[in-house]
């Protein structure tokens, strides 16, 4: 009973060879391949659905009707994405000509040559302007190594949302929508717990709610009260040498682990099985009196469904409010987002540039901004200019909050784009996950994931790190952008 | 009862035959044969050649270098290693054995044949005509704590239902992945061992009956036997499908929460689609297939043991 | 018996299948509620039985933006190439291994089943290398191809039950009158079989309908199939439930239109070979 693979002759393999070479081209008739049907104005893009994307795909037929050139726009679910590109990548096929390349991905990319660098697009293009971008976005998302390889076409950071009418019934103070050092996380959990157990509105009130389901969204959300703390995951990184040893026993860590517990104590139950959309929509339900979550989620809980425009009951309840911080610790706040890359597979590199180019132009996204449907939704602005256009402030009232975020904004050291993130990420949700309902010491559970993301980091070869380590700093992005 | 007389293709026809002839059988065999092999040997050997590689794509596009067993041995350490084994043995026995009883006792009322019942057993079928990730949606659905119809009959019939959800509480989440694979496949049970007890000729129940066989001893003396076969293979085919599930646990849990709904299935996913780990996951593949392998290879042993065929 | 008795029987059993319907169907048609039920009235405690449906859902999935109809039609390419493919390469063994002697016979049949056992999941990458390699990448053939994993050991086993049902003498009595072996499975055997190459295309055009794991790897923007479409409403920044049912419950649709339509071949075929001579 065994798929006997020993018994099979050469004259097998190549009977079978034959009929799948006899197959293929019996196939190929009948079925029209990838890229047969295409000519040099076609420009093919593949991109994830996240909110910039269905601004951007009204946008398209203006571009086409402008340039004259085809898009062919792709979107697809965050697993298949990647799924399908890194197996693209392998198999060195051309697949597109853009592709959305996540703050994670960048460094994977760039190093295994999937993506090209644009620094000699940017070099070469008289009428590109990159000291309009806000230099921290490109620091945490866009440069590795030195080179711009991708640019944002969607910048995250995260901020606090909270019911007015909540906080007015009950007579709870606003939190403030700057960075103070009377706005802490000891602060923030005292504001919540004084909403513990009252109800609003004849509903019983949940003071916050947080994501729990592992890996990527608790670590996404939790890594923003690490990065609060001054917690490092690695001993050394982005500052070379490079050196990936684990220091997640540090207090910060237990430190960090002891409040988000705290929070999930003051959440729905449920919230242990919250991804990323679960914790804003149950927000945007009306029985949760704040919580803090990436930007798009200031103007995500004015809508009830994701695609459908249709307006939430809390739409004109709530106000936004800076991130708190960590007493005596400067503050960090979480960077994320998508941007737009150019595969080294693609032969169609300029035309993919110049895509490039026109979604990530201050006159697309302000446009993109100002589509109406489903209920005005994108403010991910990447640009400064953007953050002082009174007409988008007219719509998205929170900009200068969300602008204060981002500009205390490190997205390398709150959730390090070092190669085989992914590996280290599921064994830190995990056990985040499984201290949130537990009743294990954070310590003791640290300590498991600790030595855990040892061993997994000696066998990627990543301890003791053998490659060159480069120190990319947010002077290093400053001085790329002044020298356009 | 009919019988099937099978021939040797030399009673097919003269003495004298050609090379077509004299191979007949094996050449009619081999055309599936060729074709399943060329597509299942390449991933198996690509799998077997790369288990022994540091090929991981995160750190680099190509294999980085030869590592002997190495892989092996990070698989059998990874943390959810044994949780997910666990997890998965649990799905594939008692997902299989209670597929198993309730489709058999659903069957057996529906060979009651009383009228308006064959609707019943048409509309039956439906949940196995659905996909697997259109099921996971659907349950993620009812299992919702916020307005899932299958919670709130729970909670209806007084019956205590986890604060944290039904998929959010360790104590509940795999019963729960098990749930909804018993709801996808015992439709799928009922209605093979429901054509099989059918096909059972009825003289034979008749001298059951007129020798005042209980109903009980009939259907363990008589009709079991007689449907064995059947019951043998779709226990395995199901036993097999159950083992490799990833789709239901990718939509309703991704494996959590901690490791309670971890499965073979979802490690690989994770390993292979999420983390690129290449060499990794082709250990994990080798090792999965040989404990499958080495499953059904002793349950083909003992179930077939007596079969002629 | 009393006649109480068999009339107790009688409800006892029509309550169970009452409960099976509840237990099987409910819940589809809950789902098919969801995706014509405003939005509002989804999750709410307890659930609302009542509400004014309304197409929204449908239309957005199949009109504007339409996203799924295409998908819709690509699901529809690849399922019925991998039932044409699957017959060709299916029924002839099938009939070789029901009516010939051969050696390893059983070793052979469970190869066929064992073949099941790799798990799929861990081949996508090795798949796709080996799809880009002879160039297929992105079209309905590789796809079609690679499903062929799954539907030709299922249809073997299938198909080989239902030849093994033919009464062996009518072969027999054509080959006194000189018919050629070809001419006697072509002509006597497979048209007497017809029910079981309806059932066993109805399982291969369902396995391959409702697979998943492939089309994430091999589709492209214009092959992706109606699974892929479903899982394209659960996005990381929100989920649409009215969507995902609608394209859920079009996903549905064919299967169980195919399964009504031809229940009566169901019941007679599926014995995967028990209770022959």
């Amino acid at each position: 009973m065994t798929i006997d693979i020993g018994n099979m002759s050469r004259r097998d393999l190549l009977k079978s060879a034959s009929v799948a070479a006899l197959v293929a081209g019996a196939g190929s008739l009948a079925v029209p391949r990838r890229g047969a049907a295409q000519d040099a104005n076609t420009v093919r893009v593949l991109s994830v659905e996240d909110p910039f994307f269905f601004s951007m795909k009204a946008l398209v037929p203006e571009y086409e009707k402008e340039t004259g050139i085809k898009v062919e726009l792709e979107s697809l679910s965050y697993d298949a994405l990647q799924s399908r590109l890194v197996s693209a990548f392998v198999a060195k096929t051309s697949d597109a000509d853009v592709i959305v390349v996540d703050q994670m991905w960048l460094g994977q990319y760039l190093d295994n040559g999937w993506i090209i660098s644009l620094n000699d697009f940017i070099a070469k293009d008289n009428e590109f302007d990159l000291s309009d971008f806000i230099p921290e976005v490109l620091y945490s998302s866009n440069m590795w190594r030195g080179q711009v390889g991708t640019l944002p076409v969607a910048a995250y950071a995260q901020g606090v949302m909270y019911r007015k009418d909540v906080f007015d019934e009950l007579g709870i103070a606003a939190p403030p929508t700057e960075t103070s050092e009377d706005w802490t996380w000891t602060k923030y959990v005292d504001t919540l717990k004084s909403m513990e157990g009252k109800s609003f509105g004849g509903k019983p009130l949940f003071p916050t709610v947080v994501c729990g389901s592992q890996p990527s969204p608790i670590v996404h959300m939790f890594t923003q009260v690490s990065a609060s703390h001054g917690a490092n995951w690695f001993k050394s990184f982005p500052a070379a040498p490079w050196d990936f040893a684990p220091q997640l026993t540090s207090p910060a860590w237990i430190k960090s682990v002891e409040v988000y517990r705290q929070l999930y104590k003051l959440s729905p139950p449920e919230a242990i099985n919250y991804v990323w959309f679960d914790a804003g929509t149950r927000f945007a339900k009306g029985d949760i009196g704040m919580f803090y979550w990436w930007t798009p989620y200031f103007y995500l809980i004015k809508n009830s469904g994701y695609m459908t425009g249709k307006k939430s009951d809390i739409m004109d309840k709530y106000a936004t409010a800076a991130l708190p911080k960590a007493e005596g610790v400067p503050q960090t706040v979480s960077l994320g987002g998508w941007s737009l890359g150019i595969p080294s597979s693609s032969e169609r590199q300029e035309a993919g540039y110049a895509f490039i180019k026109w979604a990530t132009s201050k006159a697309t996204q302000k446009k993109m901004a100002l589509w109406p449907d489903l209920n005005y939704q994108f403010s991910d602005f990447a640009r400064v200019s953007l953050y002082q256009d009174e007409e988008v402030k007219a719509i998205y009232p929170y900009l200068d909050v969300q602008y204060a975020m981002m500009k205390q904004g490190n997205g390398k050291v709150t959730r390090p784009p070092v190669p085989g993130y992914t590996a280290v990420e599921s064994v830190l949700g995990l056990t985040l996950n499984q201290l949130l309902t537990g009743t294990e010491e954070p310590k003791t559970g640290l300590e498991r994931a600790n030595s855990l993301f040892e061993s997994i980091l000696k066998g990627n070869l990543m301890i003791p790190y053998q490659k060159d380590s480069y120190a990319d700093t947010l002077d290093g992005a400053k001085a790329l952008m002044v020298k356009k | 009862m009919h019988t099937t007389i099978v021939r040797s293709p030399r009673a097919l026809g003269p003495a004298r035959k050609s090379f077509i002839r004299r191979n007949l059988p094996y050449l009619l065999i081999a055309p599936s044969v060729v074709m399943l092999l060329a597509l299942i040997a390449y991933p198996l050997l690509f799998a077997l050649r790369s288990s022994f590689y540091f090929w991981n794509l995160q750190i680099g596009p190509e294999p980085l270098q030869f590592v002997g067993f190495e892989n092996y041995v990070q698989a059998f350490n990874a943390f959810d290693f044994r949780a997910a084994l666990t997890n998965t043995l649990i799905l594939s026995i008692l997902g299989t054995a209670l597929e198993f009883i309730f489709g058999l006792a659903i069957a057996l009322i529906l060979l009651k044949a009383l009228p308006g019942m064959n609707v019943v057993r048409a509309l039956l079928i439906l949940p196995t005509t659905i996909a697997p990730i259109v099921v996971g949606f659907l349950f993620r659905y009812l299992y919702d704590p916020g307005g899932g119809l299958l919670s709130w009959v729970l909670q209806s019939l007084w019956l205590p239902v986890p604060a944290e959800g039904i998929l959010g509480s360790p104590s509940t989440a795999l019963a729960a992945i098990l749930f909804v694979d018993i709801w996808q496949w015992t439709p799928f049970f009922a209605i093979v061992l429901y054509a099989s007890l059918l096909a059972v000729p009825d003289e034979i129940l008749e001298a059951a009956r007129l020798d005042r066989a209980s109903a009980w001893t009939i259907l363990m003396r008589i009709k079991l036997p007689l449907i064995k076969r059947t019951a043998i293979i779709i226990v395995m085919l199901r036993f097999m499908q159950i083992f490799n599930t990833f789709d239901t646990v990718l939509v309703l849990t991704r494996g959590g929460p901690g490791t309670s709904t971890r499965t073979l299935g979802y490690s690989l996913y994770e390993q292979g689609l999420v983390n690129f780990n290449i060499g990794l996951v082709s250990a994990m593949t080798w090792i999965t297939v040989l404990i499958v392998n080495v499953i059904v290879a002793l349950y083909v042993f003992f179930a077939f043991r007596n079969e002629e065929w | 018996m009393s006649r109480r008795h068999t009339s107790f029987n009688t409800a006892l059993t029509y309550a169970a299948g009452l409960l099976f319907l509840a237990i099987f169907v409910g819940p589809i048609l809950w789902f098919i509620a969801l995706a014509i039920r405003p939005a509002e009235t989804a999750f709410t405690m307890p659930p609302q039985l009542t509400f004014e449906p309304n197409l929204d859902a449908f239309r957005h999935i199949l009109v504007d933006p339409g996203t799924n109809a295409p998908q819709l039609v690509n699901s529809l390419i690849v399922a019925i190439g991998a039932v044409l493919l699957n017959l060709p390469f299916s029924v002839p063994a099938a009939y070789a291994l029901s009516r010939f002697k051969l050696r390893g016979k059983k070793n052979i049949m469970l190869w066929y089943l064992g073949l099941l056992m790799a798990p799929p999941v861990a081949f996508l990458i090795p798949y796709f290398i080996l799809i880009t390699r002879i160039g297929l990448q992105g079209s309905y053939f590789s796809m079609i191809l690679v499903l062929q994993t799954l539907t030709i050991p299922f249809s073997v086993w299938l198909m080989k039950s239902f030849i093994d049902e033919v009464p062996v003498e009518l072969e027999e009595a054509a080959r006194v009158d000189g018919a050629r072996w070809y001419t006697i499975m072509l002509r006597i055997t497979l048209p007497i079989v017809r029910p079981g190459i309806i059932v066993t295309s109805m399982f291969a055009f369902v396995f391959a309908w409702n697979n998943a794991a492939f089309p994430l790897v091999l589709s492209s923007r214009s092959t992706a199939t109606l699974p892929i479409g479903t899982l394209g409403y659960f996005a990381t920044s929100g989920v649409t439930w009215n969507y995902i049912a609608a394209a859920a419950v079009l996903a549905m649709i064919p299967p169980m239109i195919i399964f009504l339509v031809f229940d009566r071949y169901v019941v007679r075929g599926l014995t995967f070979g028990s209770v022959k001579g």
